[in-house]
């Protein structure tokens, strides 16, 4: 009993077996119930096939006699070998060779006829035989090559003979008799062949179908998930290529109408300097009635304050605009809400616009105008180019729709600055004093006080000011700065940052100077206004607006940061720098992806860029980021001075800041050597005269991007220089 | 006359002689009928007796008094071959497929005095309807997956074999060629193969012994062996000794002849599916030698790269050759192949009655081989692990464990597994190994294992 009731433990492949003759175990019979345990293997057969009357015979018949007995086998059907003819048949020797056989790669092809002649042929080869000679291989031969040509229907009698080439005569024979042959022939054809898979499916079924292709699938077949999940993956990255083919076709041709717009503003504006149009009464003369055109019933307005003297000039340019209603160039009037549309239209503003749509809207001016493509670029498209139902539906096409798979980050508050503003828990002074930090501007020398500096379009530093109450121990500090020139700057700098960035809560009532005035304004502060250039010059609304302006400098600065990385080309088309290109692609793809959409898009995009230009597998999405995030901060902080301490060279111009990753955007994230320097305090104008005269050295590129527009800023150098000692600001008051 | 009763589905007892030569009376089922002038015949299954033995009977032959008819339940075609080899009644759908293809049916059998087996030609068309109605529901594979109208679906792309008869059909269930001329041999095919039709119906179809191809005359061999200058498999020699040769074929490189190969396999290796391309295998032919050429002995294909630890995918001696030791040393032969690539290996699944004898006759022979070879260490009983015989034999552990079970070795004795040898063992054993001259010699295999993994394609 107590035998019994013990289990035995599994079997241990790894445990030693002792091996035991029966002879030496007499006590073995007492076990053998034990040896139940051990669980029984499957044979391996088919289960109803296992009971199989003759395989059972043998295997008891196995067991039992340890051999095989002759009538305990399992019958089969009989086999012969008595072939009487086979020596005649298989006429030669073959003497083996001493070394193992090698076959030759190339060795089979010795293109003989797959035909083969019977014998009724042979009757036929006889007949001819009399008029003429014809072997049998030339005649195979010539059946086979009818053969192989009628695959879907009969080789015609002309065909045939340009097919074969033979005496007229004995083709028509061979080509007579091949057409009555296959006419009786039961199969398809006269050289019998293994019945083909048909591409529809119908014989799937079919028994005497054979030798199916493997469908692509399944030509992995190790860790077959992994190849499988791998690619689709490369699918994807063939969609998004091509995805990015379309992007970057698009922002060719966006380009190329901001710089026809570009070109017609300047002409306006000419025009009507010539004119004397000072107060833009033709302009309206002109403009009113086509204003009709429901596409441009929306006021434009400008969205960016950080250009707001070029602005100031420019935008009268803007206003001759054949395709703007705006009464009065200098309308400021901004409902509030517009601000806060302002992501929206940034987000609206994706290339799933069918590329035909030539038309400019509200957004495509401020786009197309004020906006280089540095900072905003493309949102990648949440659907593919072109959806014939969207052209109908404009807010269908703009309208935001999930997408499976996509990751919506939530929008940082502090993107929308506006907004922000009216938080008034944000308007603290803890707050304050993180997103702000003093400021003091190189030229004219002063302090401005609480600022903060961000990124605009284009690369294009703007300072956003608050008032705050230091203001008072900032006045003590630096009374000359903070004089009345900068209280008057701050007149125009509101007025433009109100106008320009679209601000909420600023009335229009600052706004209602005339022209004239604000013209006298900037001559007294001294901007530099605008002037037309020659319209040779590549154009950009960067280098147009703002040549002197801390704009373009800091647009250079960047434009360093990515020329120290190698190569001076950043355009596209001069696939210059791998490593830039994709920096730079990817950083139009973070801010997109800041504006909360498609980061899935634009991670595959980037990544996708990645693969395409450094040919080396980058690590995920999410590190990418960081490290353009990381990029992105250490070049604020390094061209950027001194955190909170109070400006002690006159010469350092811009301001530092606990930086909103968010809102740097033109940075590529390929400059770790600027990550090292940390906002560190204490740079000085050195650095930035350094930065200024490596400008110099920057070669000329081709403006064929969005990018090297950036570039384009940088043609004159000496201006650059100049620009450090006249900073424009943007500022926002709350 | 009675026979006009007799339908596919029937069951009744079918004379047919056994080994002794004495007359058995085995319950069979009517399969296929068909006409031939003057008289009936009908292809029958003997219930419990392997497919091979199915054949073509005269009424005669038939014992009409315990006549079956098709029971309504049970003959419901059990399309999903669970049954197993157990063939289940077509007859339902042959009728079926007889209404709605009646012209289509009939055409072929009067337009010409056509020895066709009518049931193949019937069942021909009975797939029809059901290829229409896939087509019709525009049937991907995905979507005929979980159709139920019995229709399968293209089946798995690893392995070499079925184990489940989705496609069996009347069609496969029915050997197809009567007879096969091999160089000297004439071979009765045991299963369904599917040579190109129009052959099918050919008293005998001749292959080139050589490169394998199919003719449908003596003449038409006559012509292509001018053309055909193989004496030797198509293939790299890699092993030799005495008049023994293997050769390595590879299944994407050498399509016609793989393709060839395959389709005289099938016809004696009822699992076996030719449904996708040779591409992923390779194929090793043993040949024997004499002053003609390299003549086909058997082969077995193997897969170059196995999901599952398979080492052989397919494996057969042909009929002539059996039963003389060629069986065990081509698994002999594929254990070689392993142990070079370092793998333990195990054929591929579902094993035939005769692959599973040869392949216990031989893992039984090899592991009481070394067990019997182990020698006292220091006066301790001699001792190993499962494992180890594993890798010493490249055969799978499982096997192991199953072959030690199968010949009772394995006991519980006292707190342990242990190994035991019964002297009938001992003695079987040793008079079977009296009896395999055959060996395969390691020295003369020359093999070295491609990692197919590492190419793009196989």
């Amino acid at each position: 009993m107590s035998k019994l009731s013990f289990r035995a433990r599994a079997l241990d492949a790894a445990k030693p077996l002792p091996i035991y003759r029966s002879r030496d175990l007499p006590d073995l019979k007492d076990c053998v119930s034990i040896n139940r345990a051990v669980p029984q293997m499957p044979t391996g057969m088919e289960k109803e096939e296992e009971l199989e009357h003759h395989l059972q015979r043998a295997i008891s018949a196995q067991q039992v006699f340890r051999e095989k007995k002759e009538n305990m086998v399992i019958p089969v059907p009989e086999a012969e070998s008595n072939i009487t003819y086979y020596d005649r048949l298989y006429k030669g020797e073959l003497k083996v060779p001493k070394q193992l056989i090698h076959i030759q790669p190339l060795g089979l092809d010795n293109e003989q006829p797959d035909y083969d002649m019977d014998s009724e042929d042979e009757t036929l080869l006889n007949r001819l035989n009399r008029k003429m000679e014809i072997k049998p291989l030339q005649f195979e031969t010539m059946v086979d090559r009818l053969e192989k040509a009628s695959a879907n229907q009969l080789v015609s009698l002309p065909e045939a003979k340009l097919l074969l080439n033979e005496d007229d005569y004995l083709l028509k024979s061979v080509y007579d008799y091949w057409v009555r042959k296959r006419k009786n022939c039961r199969g398809p054809s006269l050289i019998p062949q293994i019945k083909q898979e048909k591409r529809d499916g119908s014989t799937n079924n079919d028994a005497y179908v054979a030798f199916r292709r493997r469908t692509e699938k399944m030509q992995t077949r190790k860790n077959r998930k992994n190849d499988e999940a791998s690619y689709e993956k490369m699918l994807k990255l063939r969609r998004e290529f091509s995805r990015t083919v379309t992007i970057l076709e698009m922002i060719k041709r966006r380009e190329k109408s901001k710089r026809e717009l570009l070109h017609l503003t300047l002409e306006v504006v000419e025009k009507r300097y010539l004119l004397g149009d000072f107060t833009g009464e033709v302009l309206n003369e002109v403009t009113v009635p086509l204003a009709e055109k429901p596409v441009y019933t929306a006021p434009v307005t400008l969205t960016n304050g950080n250009r707001h003297k070029a602005e100031l000039k420019t935008k009268t340019g803007l206003m001759h605009q054949v395709s703007i209603k705006d009464e009065f160039p200098f309308d400021c009037v901004r409902p509030k809400k517009k601000y806060s549309k302002r992501d929206k239209l940034y987000t609206q503003r994706r290339p799933g616009r069918p590329p035909s749509q030539y038309t400019v809207n509200k957004a495509d001016i401020k786009q197309y105008d004020f906006h280089s493509s540095g900072e905003e670029d493309y949102t990648p498209p949440l659907s593919p180019p072109s959806e014939p139902d969207e052209e109908n539906d404009p807010d269908g096409l703009f309208a935001f729709r999930r997408k499976a798979g996509c990751q919506y980050l939530s929008p940082h508050m502090d993107q929308n600055l506006g907004v922000l503003w009216e938080h008034p828990e944000l308007a603290g002074m803890d707050a304050l004093r993180h997103r702000h930090s003093l400021t003091a501007l190189s030229l004219p020398s002063r302090l401005v006080g609480l600022g903060r500096r961000r990124m605009g379009r284009g690369g294009r530093v703007i300072l956003d000011r608050a008032s705050s109450g230091l203001d008072v121990v900032l006045k003590q500090l630096d009374p000359d700065a903070f004089a009345s020139p900068v209280s008057r700057t701050r007149d125009i700098n509101r007025l433009v940052a109100q106008r320009a960035s679209m601000s909420s809560g600023v009335s229009s009532a600052t706004a209602a100077s005339s022209f004239a005035e604000i013209l006298n304004n900037i001559q007294s502060l001294r901007w530099h206004c605008f002037r037309p250039r020659p319209a040779q010059h590549q154009v950009n609304e960067g280098s147009r607006m703002g040549k002197p302006s801390l704009d373009g400098r800091v647009t250079s600065s960047l434009l360093l940061n990515t020329k120290n990385n190698g190569s001076g080309g950043l355009s596209f088309t001069a696939g210059a720098d791998n490593q830039q290109l994709v920096g730079k692609t990817s950083e139009i793809f973070f801010t997109s992806a800041q504006c909360a959409k498609c980061t899935l898009t634009s991670y595959g995009l980037h990544s996708l860029l990645q693969c395409s230009s450094t040919g080396t597998s980058r690590p995920p999405h999410s590190a990418t980021l960081s490290h353009s995030g990381a990029g992105i901060s250490g070049r604020v902080s390094s061209s950027g001075i001194g955190g909170p301490l109070l400006p002690t060279h006159s010469s350092s111009s811009l301001q530092s800041l606990p930086n909103h990753r968010n809102h740097v955007s033109a940075v590529s994230p390929a400059h770790h050597h600027h990550s090292a320097q940390p906002s560190a305090p204490s740079p000085s104008a050195l650095k930035l005269a350094t930065v200024a005269t490596t400008l110099d050295h920057v070669p000329k590129v081709t403006p064929a991007s969005t990018i090297s527009n950036l570039a384009r800023e940088n043609h004159e150098p000496e201006r650059l220089l100049n620009g450090i000692s006249e900073t424009t600001m943007a500022m926002e008051v709350t | 006359m009675a026979q006009v009763d007799v339908v596919e589905g029937c069951r009744l007892p079918v004379l047919r002689k056994n080994q002794e030569n004495e007359d058995e009376w085995p319950l069979a089922e009517i399969l296929s009928v068909k006409e031939i002038p003057g008289r009936k015949l009908y292809y029958v299954h003997y219930i419990d007796f392997n497919k091979r033995l199915d054949e073509w009977v005269t009424p005669d032959r038939l014992d009409m008094k315990k006549l079956q008819f098709p029971k309504k339940e049970a003959k419901t075609p059990t399309k999903n071959g669970l049954p197993g080899s157990r063939p289940s009644s077509p007859e339902r759908e042959v009728r079926k497929s007889l209404d709605l293809n009646l012209q289509t049916a009939t055409a072929p059998s009067r337009g010409k005095t056509l020895p066709t087996p009518n049931g193949t030609a019937r069942r021909l068309m009975a797939s029809q309807p059901g290829r229409k109605r896939k087509a019709n529901c525009g049937g991907t594979d995905e979507d005929s997956q979980d159709s139920s109208d019995g229709i399968p679906s293209a089946p798995r792309m690893t392995g070499s074999l079925v184990s489940d008869r989705s496609h069996d059909d009347i069609v496969t269930r029915m050997k197809n060629i009567d007879c096969i001329e091999l160089g000297r041999h004439r071979l009765k095919p045991w299963y369904f193969s599917p040579y190109p039709q129009e052959l099918t119906t050919l008293p005998v179809l001749y292959l080139c012994e050589f490169c394998l191809k199919y003719l449908k005359s003596l003449k038409c061999l006559q012509r292509h062996l001018t053309k055909c200058n193989l004496r030797h498999p198509p293939g790299n020699e890699i092993y030799r000794k005495g008049t023994i040769s293997f050769f390595e074929i590879d299944g994407r490189k050498n399509k016609t002849y793989s393709q060839n190969l395959c389709l005289l396999a099938k016809c004696f290796l009822d699992h076996k599916t030719l449904y996708y391309d040779t591409d992923p295998f390779l194929f090793y032919v043993m040949t024997e030698y004499d002053s003609k050429g390299f003549h086909i002995v058997g082969y077995f294909s193997k897969e170059k790269e196995s999901t599952e630890d398979y080492n052989v995918a397919c494996i057969l001696t042909l009929p002539p050759y059996q039963r003389r030791g060629y069986g065990k040393l081509l698994i002999e032969f594929s254990y070689e192949l392993s142990k070079v690539e370092g793998k333990t290996g195990t054929p591929e699944k579902p094993l035939s009655d005769l692959g599973l004898l040869s392949y216990r006759s031989y893992w039984s022979q090899t592991i009481l081989e070394i067990l019997m070879d182990l020698k006292p260490d220091n006066g301790e009983r001699p001792q190993i692990t499962i494992n180890e015989i594993s890798e010493i034999t490249s055969v799978k552990k499982e096997d192991v464990i199953s072959t030690l079970q199968y010949l009772n070795l394995i006991n519980y004795y006292k707190g342990q597994y242990i190994l035991t040898l019964s002297e009938d063992i001992v003695d079987g054993h040793e008079r079977a190994m009296q009896k395999r001259h055959l060996r395969i010699d390691p020295k003369c295999l020359h093999f070295t294992p491609k990692d197919w993994s590492k190419r793009g394609k196989w």
